[in-house]
């Protein structure tokens, strides 16, 4: 060993430091903010019940919606050969780089009252502000691009040997895909998944202009934690918590089944 | 990896980690020395930067800012749209004893097509009824959209209909625009400033609460209260309060 290797070594160990006391002090200071034995009380206010089970329910159908549609799709981008690929690659990641107001506003100006489709939805007696459904269609345009991302890099990185080997031993497009590339590229859809949960979850600029923040209807998680800022703030980092350990419970069983599986890989295969 | 094969050239990593820090020293350097930083309502956005301008200024919600000054955000002047915040801070010893600076008065407004074909504020007190946007029960807006409805025996109006509360005045004004909600209360200089937009409907003068602006220098450590004090001197001299007419604000007595 040199001493630049050395030195190098070093520099990653600061940075690594770094890196982990940025990111986790404010979740740290989050959690001592409120004694735990509080926590119970804070978050059994009817307001924080009601916005709860709104976000579940709604964060349910969205990632439904984004796994059922998102899977297929994706696998279709990795695997495909067509003309506009990588241009399709790259506008579906679009959502990906706008604030969430402007998701909301994009939603709007497409689906809301005096929107593109606004007169269409209209006439078929659909008004979709101040709905769930609306609550639904923020979270899936928000969060589905970064399923779809990762679902598109898990299937790309399949060993296509492998697929063509099942078609010749007869098997059907159908079942390619649903035996050999989704077990094949689960670990890389569970890592896409999770992300894409924990970024729905707190969702809040897109639902709010587009959905509103009406109680027990479209006021999610998020847009409680906004609106009890005010009032109480140790009830606002309750639901902070509340938000904090949804989203890290599901994170970690995303990464968990490799542990007792031993077969497969513990790295995601689309790496992200 | 050998040193010597760079040769003598500067390692890309450390060329890179030098620029990225010039850029930092750069972007945190205070743009001017001149600069206060000014905390307003957001129905000030359009008129506070025309009194005061070259100064930097963070537009939210009165209770959002005052929170945030009480966490000690870098404000040197705060521009509360109810009373009741200023003098919070005052109390607290953050912020020097406020002054009005202007008046403002709430109106019902819809969509300019009005989809709903709302005519009176009374059409409220059908259950069923409307898709509404009015301001949270804890910003200045709702408070004083409580009031009104409360005058007009109007109290059980946000339980009758679909209500969205917004933190901001801005996002009140945005929704009805947009035709998400077919009606709802609005800063009177607000709907001024949407009048293309927007469709104004009587209410009785009244039934108007009592809207108040404060200003107040903010106290902390290196605060610019020089700074803080010449931005309240525009708000109520002569130009200031031209502004402020101009933008439709009421105005409180010249002191």
């Amino acid at each position: 060993m040199t001493l630049t290797t050395g030195i190098f070594r070093g520099f990653l160990i600061v940075t690594a430091i770094a890196t982990f006391a940025f990111l986790l002090a404010p979740i740290a200071a989050l959690l001592l903010q409120v004694p735990i034995r509080d926590l119970p009380g804070l978050l059994r206010e009817t307001a924080v019940t009601s916005a709860l089970l709104v976000s579940l329910k709604t964060n349910v159908i969205a990632n439904v919606i984004i796994l059922a549609v998102g899977t297929p799709a994706a696998y279709l981008l990795a695997l495909g050969r067509f003309r506009g690929r990588p241009a399709l690659l790259t506008l579906i990641e679009l959502p990906l780089v706008l604030p969430p107001a402007v998701a909301g506003i994009a939603l709007l100006t497409a689906f809301g009252a005096f929107g593109l489709f606004g007169s269409t939805l209209a006439d078929a007696g659909i008004f979709l502000p101040f709905t769930q459904a609306a609550v639904v269609l923020a979270v899936t345009f928000v969060a589905g691009p970064y399923y779809v991302r990762a679902a598109v890099a898990a299937f790309a990185s399949l060993d296509r040997n492998q697929l063509d080997a099942a078609r010749d031993l007869g098997a059907s497009e159908g079942t390619v895909f649903r035996r050999i590339a989704l077990p094949l590229a689960a670990d890389g859809l569970r890592a896409g998944w999770a992300l894409a949960f924990a970024r729905g979850i707190g969702e809040f600029g897109a639902t709010l202009l587009f959905a509103g923040s009406v109680e027990r209807i479209t006021e999610t998680l998020p847009l409680a934690v906004y609106a009890q800022l005010d009032v109480n703030l140790d009830s606002a980092v309750a639901v902070g918590i509340l938000l904090l350990a949804i989203s890290g419970g599901v994170l970690l069983v995303a990464k968990l089944p490799p542990l007792w599986s031993p077969t497969r890989s513990s790295t995601p295969v689309g790496g992200w | 990896m050998h040193l010597s094969r760079y040769g003598v050239r500067v390692p890309p990593i450390r060329l890179s980690c030098a620029l990225a820090l010039t850029l930092i020293a750069v972007a945190l350097a205070p743009a001017a020395a001149s600069a206060t930083t000014i905390y307003a309502a957001s129905s000030l956005s359009k008129v506070v930067p025309t009194i005061a301008p070259g100064n930097r200024t963070n537009f939210a919600g009165s209770d959002t800012l005052a929170f945030q000054i009480e966490q000690g955000a870098p404000a040197d002047v705060f521009l509360s749209a109810a009373p009741l915040y200023a003098e919070r801070l005052h109390a607290k010893g953050l912020c020097d004893a406020p002054v009005v600076f202007a008046l403002n008065t709430l109106t019902f407004v819809t969509p300019a097509s009005n989809p709903a074909g709302i005519t009176r504020v009374q059409q409220l007190d059908r259950p069923g009824g409307y898709r509404l946007a009015v301001g949270g029960k804890n910003v200045p807006l709702g408070i004083y959209t409580r009031t009104l409805l409360g005058k007009l025996g109007l109290g059980r109006a946000l339980q009758k209909n679909t209500v969205s509360q917004y933190q901001k005045a801005t996002d009140v004004v945005s929704t009805i625009a947009l035709g998400s909600a077919a009606a709802g209360f609005i800063y009177t200089t607000d709907w001024y400033a949407n009048a293309t937009k927007l469709l104004a409907i009587p209410v009785p003068t009244s039934a108007q609460p009592l809207i108040r602006y404060e200003a107040c220098a903010v106290r902390r450590d290196g605060a610019d209260t020089a700074g803080a004090k010449a931005v309240i001197a525009r708000l109520l001299s002569l130009s200031g309060r031209q502004a402020l007419f101009n933008a439709h604000f009421g105005l409180p007595p010249k002191t």
